[in-house]
């Protein structure tokens, strides 16, 4: 099995934005899921998983409630906010653009 | 950004500041769960429990270490910092409590005293002027080609040609001040009011309507004689006449004339002075308006677009003009236009201005200090800041402490500045209203002003704090170990110059004040050649119409005739209060003594000399009263030769004079005064008046300072008919009267004594005449006292600072001064050597102090009395003292130095 790749720096908020938008989720299912999504291509640096999420609640984009898991083990549950949703909109906007951009320089250099 | 976005972020700062413990936790309990989530998923691949957690660990990292980068990311880490650092601040303030109150104490006066005269200087610049669009109204005036700095108001000439001539005015409206007696019957008592005489047009310039009521009409203001109207103050209407609703078309007695009220102006309006309490047309004839006396005030309003300085050439223009046709009028006359809030509050400029270069130079002087307090503190912390920088905190880090410990002495200080500044407020405002200026309204401790108190002071605290934490930061390693015994060289240089600024700045506050309290002293001190205490006071007046006719002009003033000698009712008011029991002797005489604005002058013809040549005419002026009898003995002034009026003297008997020495000095040089005659010129049924008497010299204006010559006559012989300018002295007495009680006592008695004779004629200016002497000199003496206050608080800053630095210097040398005195060093030695560095700060502080005071000192030698703003025995005084007060300031450390034990030192180190 190959060494999942380390991720671009500022594209992990992208992915954590986008991976809670469907439903609210712990940070050990976050990076759970964004490692599931890409074929085990990319893993969260546990380490840096928290203090991006704390980043992101302080700058307004997503919030937490503590709720018990299925488990029955209390964890905190991070969700998208209105502003997190316009911010997730835009920031694939970004990406887009920037991933094209990058493309179209490696297929004609 | 979105509200809703703005307020989660903002809760969640405050969180991170208010709920740092739970946030923590929080976050431990966050990873926690990653952690177990993590062993269970290797236990579920297989692993052993033991194996599992030490491979979780691995994968998670530093838990710690995760935790600082969450709450890094919460943003409020400087936050924490600043808190720390405060609290360290704080400690270290109490630590040194001297330090802390001198600093905090000395930043207070300097903070406070400056916000509170910059926001009042702001406040004037932004009060709001009961006018609209005030920023197109301006006062003109007219100056001097000669003397520019000395603008005076405009002659009817002048106002009549730039009102045709120029069109560079929306309108143009010309006043003129005056007052009147209000009668008994209107609701109370008769008094005296003031207000002003206005053309039309003034209503129109200020663009201000009535809140009741109307203007005047062009027709009422037509010559000759203006009709009787008046428009009253708001706070007349209110005070006089109980703000009664029907008062518009109500008749009221003035001056014996009665007039119709025909408006009441709004509440805020006032024009052109605070006293000013009703407007009445201001006529103007054919004759008067060839009058050369600038006495009026012309207010305009500038077309829009038109800017002062285009307004100023136009004027200039006609002012050329009018030179050239009417030169003995206008020449040499040019015009200046001053926006209207500059002329209504110049006045406040110059002491306002001195005071805050005054305390300015405070606010510097507590810098200074304060710099140099925590300079000294720094090299004595030297090795617990090296010992921080050596245990890793980053040097901006040890900047930043140093900083928030001036930061916090500065803002303390600024607080208690805020107390300071109220304070100041209050004294400017209430004891700096000029008469015949608008009072500064308004002007509280609002928000702007604390804002600028608070920038001041962040200002002062970085300018405070920097130097000494740039300095003190800058320390090597090396110097941890060593204590405050560091070696010999290691003095910074700059604290001699802190502590020599600081002397020559409170010489240079020291001096001003010592010049200006002088000049005070000199001013309230003077010998006023009569004795003030024990007499009452009060004006009366016979109103101009009852006794006049108006015959034409003469200097722009309406020229009268005497109809009907006004010395009848006089005399029957000067012999009914002579009754009132209490009083001893009563006098009068024709304008207030030390009060007066105009004193009348006359030419006369000395009988021995008249067929001399007309040059001597210029010389033969003389300031002129009309008294009563025993006035000299009343106020207690000398007679030195011949004898006072008296009761025989009346119209029936030859007229008779009163000189002062002054005038028999120079009328008969060398000769005795004391029979000779003389004639006023101009006058129409003089007779020639015999000298009966010369007495000693009273000042008639308070600042005066040369001689003048006076001549006083008998009320009772006077001339049945009077051309001239000076016709209101006829029927105007002010009286003296020396008790023998209480001054104060008497008034209700006097008041009724005198309304026994006309109910209608109020008294004016009532009270014992020495408070009165006294009030005349309230502004001045604050001013000389607030001045006194900072040179004293600078003084005292200055001793601290001296105090400090020679202190410390003993501190460094401690080790020194050991090794002297073990190597045999008499105490003489060791005095001369730590005095004389002492005596080397001083002189050269004194002397820089005294240069800068010698320049700056003509600055306001305009506002001196009788002393030259060089005054050698002032600055000589104050030199003197502040050399004292700084040596006095080296003996506990000169003392210090003498009880150096040198094994004691030997081993310190």
């Amino acid at each position: 099995m190959p060494k999942p790749s380390d991720l671009l720096q500022g594209t992990l908020d992208l992915l954590i934005l986008k991976t809670i938008a469907r439903e609210p989720l712990h940070g050990w299912a976050i990076s759970k899921r964004i490692q599931q999504l890409s074929d085990d291509v990319l893993s969260v640096q546990q380490g840096s998983l928290y203090p991006a999420l704390t980043r992101l609640e302080h700058q307004g984009w997503i919030t937490a409630v503590w709720k018990d898991t299925d488990l029955g083990r209390s964890a905190k549950f991070y969700s998208l906010t209105r502003d997190g949703r316009q911010q997730l909109e835009r920031e694939q906007e970004n990406w887009k653009r920037l991933s094209s951009a990058v493309g179209l320089v490696l297929k004609r250099a | 950004m979105t509200p809703t976005r703005l307020f989660r972020i903002c809760r969640h700062r405050v969180q991170s500041i208010w709920r740092r413990e739970a946030l923590d936790r929080a976050a431990a309990r966050e990873l926690s769960f990653h952690f177990d989530q993590l062993v269970a998923e290797h236990i579920a691949r297989g692993m052993q429990p033991a194996t599992a957690r030490r491979a979780a660990r691995l994968a998670l990292g530093n838990r710690a270490v995760l935790q600082e980068q969450m709450r890094d990311a919460r943003r409020a880490g400087w936050v924490h910092d600043a808190l720390q650092d405060l609290r360290y601040g704080l400690r270290m303030l109490r630590a040194a409590p001297v330090f802390t109150c001198v600093a905090v104490a000395s930043l207070a006066l300097g903070i406070g005293a400056n916000g509170a005269l910059l926001g009042v200087m702001d406040a004037l610049r932004r009060q709001l002027l009961p006018f609209p669009d005030d920023s197109r109204l301006v006062v003109v005036k007219t100056v001097p080609l000669e003397t520019p700095a000395r603008s005076a108001n405009a002659s009817l000439p002048d106002y009549l040609a730039w009102k045709d001539r120029v069109d560079v005015f929306d309108a143009l409206g010309a006043s003129l001040v005056d007052e009147r007696d209000f009668g008994a019957e209107a609701d109370g008592v008769p008094e005296r009011i003031y207000g002003q005489l206005v053309t039309p047009s003034l209503f129109a310039a200020l663009g201000v309507r009535p809140a009741i009521g109307r203007t005047v009409t062009d027709d009422e203001a037509r010559s000759p004689r203006a009709a009787a109207v008046l428009i009253l103050s708001h706070q007349l209407w209110h005070r006089r006449f109980a703000a009664d609703p029907k008062i518009i078309g109500r008749r009221v007695r003035a001056n014996g004339v009665s007039c119709t009220v025909i408006g009441v102006m709004p509440p805020d309006f006032r024009y052109p002075d605070e006293r000013t309490q009703y407007w009445a047309p201001l006529p103007i004839n054919p004759i008067q308006a060839r009058g050369s006396a600038r006495y009026f005030v012309v207010t305009g309003r500038l077309k829009g677009g038109v800017s002062v300085t285009q307004a100023e050439a136009t004027l200039a223009a006609v002012a050329a003009q009018l030179a050239t046709d009417f030169p003995e009028r206008h020449k040499g006359w040019g015009v200046r236009i001053l926006p209207v809030r500059d002329a209504l509050f110049g006045w406040t400029s110059t002491p306002f201005l001195t005071m805050e270069a005054a305390v300015a130079l405070l606010l510097t002087t507590a810098c200074v200090n304060v710099a140099g307090l925590l300079l000294a503190r720094g090299t004595t912390r030297r090795p617990e800041i090296a010992m921080r920088l050596a245990l890793g905190a980053s040097r901006e880090r040890v900047v930043r402490q140093l900083v928030t410990e001036s930061l916090l002495l500065v803002f303390i200080g600024g607080a208690l500045g805020l107390i300071v500044a109220r304070w100041c407020v209050r004294a400017l405002t209430s004891t700096f209203p000029a008469p015949g200026a608008l009072a500064i309204h308004h002007v509280s401790m609002d928000t702007r002003m604390v804002t600028l108190m608070f920038v001041l002071s962040a200002v002062v605290g970085v300018a405070v704090g920097l130097a000494p934490a740039l300095v003190g930061s800058r320390r090597p390693l090396s110097s941890i170990g060593s204590g405050v015994a560091g070696t010999v060289r290691s003095r910074p240089p700059l604290w001699g110059t802190f502590a020599t600024a600081q002397i020559a700045l409170a010489l240079v506050l020291l001096a001003a004040a010592g010049l200006v309290a002088n000049s005070f002293l000199r001013l309230a001190g003077r010998d006023l050649k009569f004795d003030a205490e024990g007499l009452l006071t009060f004006d009366y007046r016979i109103p101009g119409v009852e006794y006049t006719r108006l015959i034409g002009s003469y200097n722009g003033f309406p020229y009268f005739e005497v109809t009907q000698s006004p010395s009848i009712d006089l005399q029957r008011v000067y012999e009914r209060v002579q009754r009132v029991p209490g009083i001893e002797s009563i006098a009068g005489i024709s304008y207030p003594h030390l009060n007066s604005l105009i004193v009348p002058e006359m030419t006369l013809t000395l009988e021995s000399r008249a067929q001399s040549s007309p040059g001597d005419r210029d010389g033969l002026t003389a300031s002129y009263f009309l008294v009563t009898p025993n006035l000299f003995s009343t106020m207690r002034v000398p007679v030195v030769a011949g004898r006072d009026l008296k009761n025989e003297d009346t119209g029936s008997t030859p007229w008779v004079a009163v000189v002062n020495e002054t005038a028999a000095q120079r009328f008969w040089p060398g000769e005795n005064p004391i029979g000779r005659r003389f004639t006023l010129d101009i006058v129409p049924d003089e007779r020639p008046r015999e000298v009966v008497g010369v007495v000693r010299d009273i000042p008639t204006r308070r600042a005066q300072t040369g001689g003048e010559a006076v001549i006083y006559t008998s009320y009772l012989q006077q001339p049945s008919r009077y051309r001239g300018p000076w016709i209101s002295m006829f029927g105007q007495m002010t009286f003296l009267a020396r008790t023998t009680v209480a001054p104060g006592s008497i008034v209700s008695d006097v008041r009724r004594a005198v309304a026994d004779i006309d109910p209608n004629r109020p008294l004016a200016n009532v009270g014992p005449l020495a408070d009165q002497l006294d009030a005349q000199l309230q502004s001045r003496r604050s001013y000389a006292v607030a001045l006194a206050i900072f040179a004293i608080a600078a003084t005292l800053l200055a001793a601290i600072g001296t105090y400090g630095v020679m202190a410390h210097a003993v501190a460094q040398r401690y080790h020194e001064l050991g090794v002297r005195i073990a190597l045999g060093a008499s105490a003489r030695q060791i005095v001369s050597l730590v005095g004389g560095s002492a005596l080397r700060l001083i002189a050269i502080g004194l002397a820089t102090g005294l240069v800068m005071a010698l320049l700056g000192a003509r600055f306001f030698s305009f506002q001196l009395f009788q002393i030259t703003p060089t005054d050698p025995l002032t600055f000589a005084a104050v030199s003197l003292l502040l050399a004292i007060v700084a040596m006095v300031a080296c003996v506990a450390p000169l003392g210090r130095a003498l009880r150096v034990d040198p094994t004691v030192a030997l081993k310190h180190e």
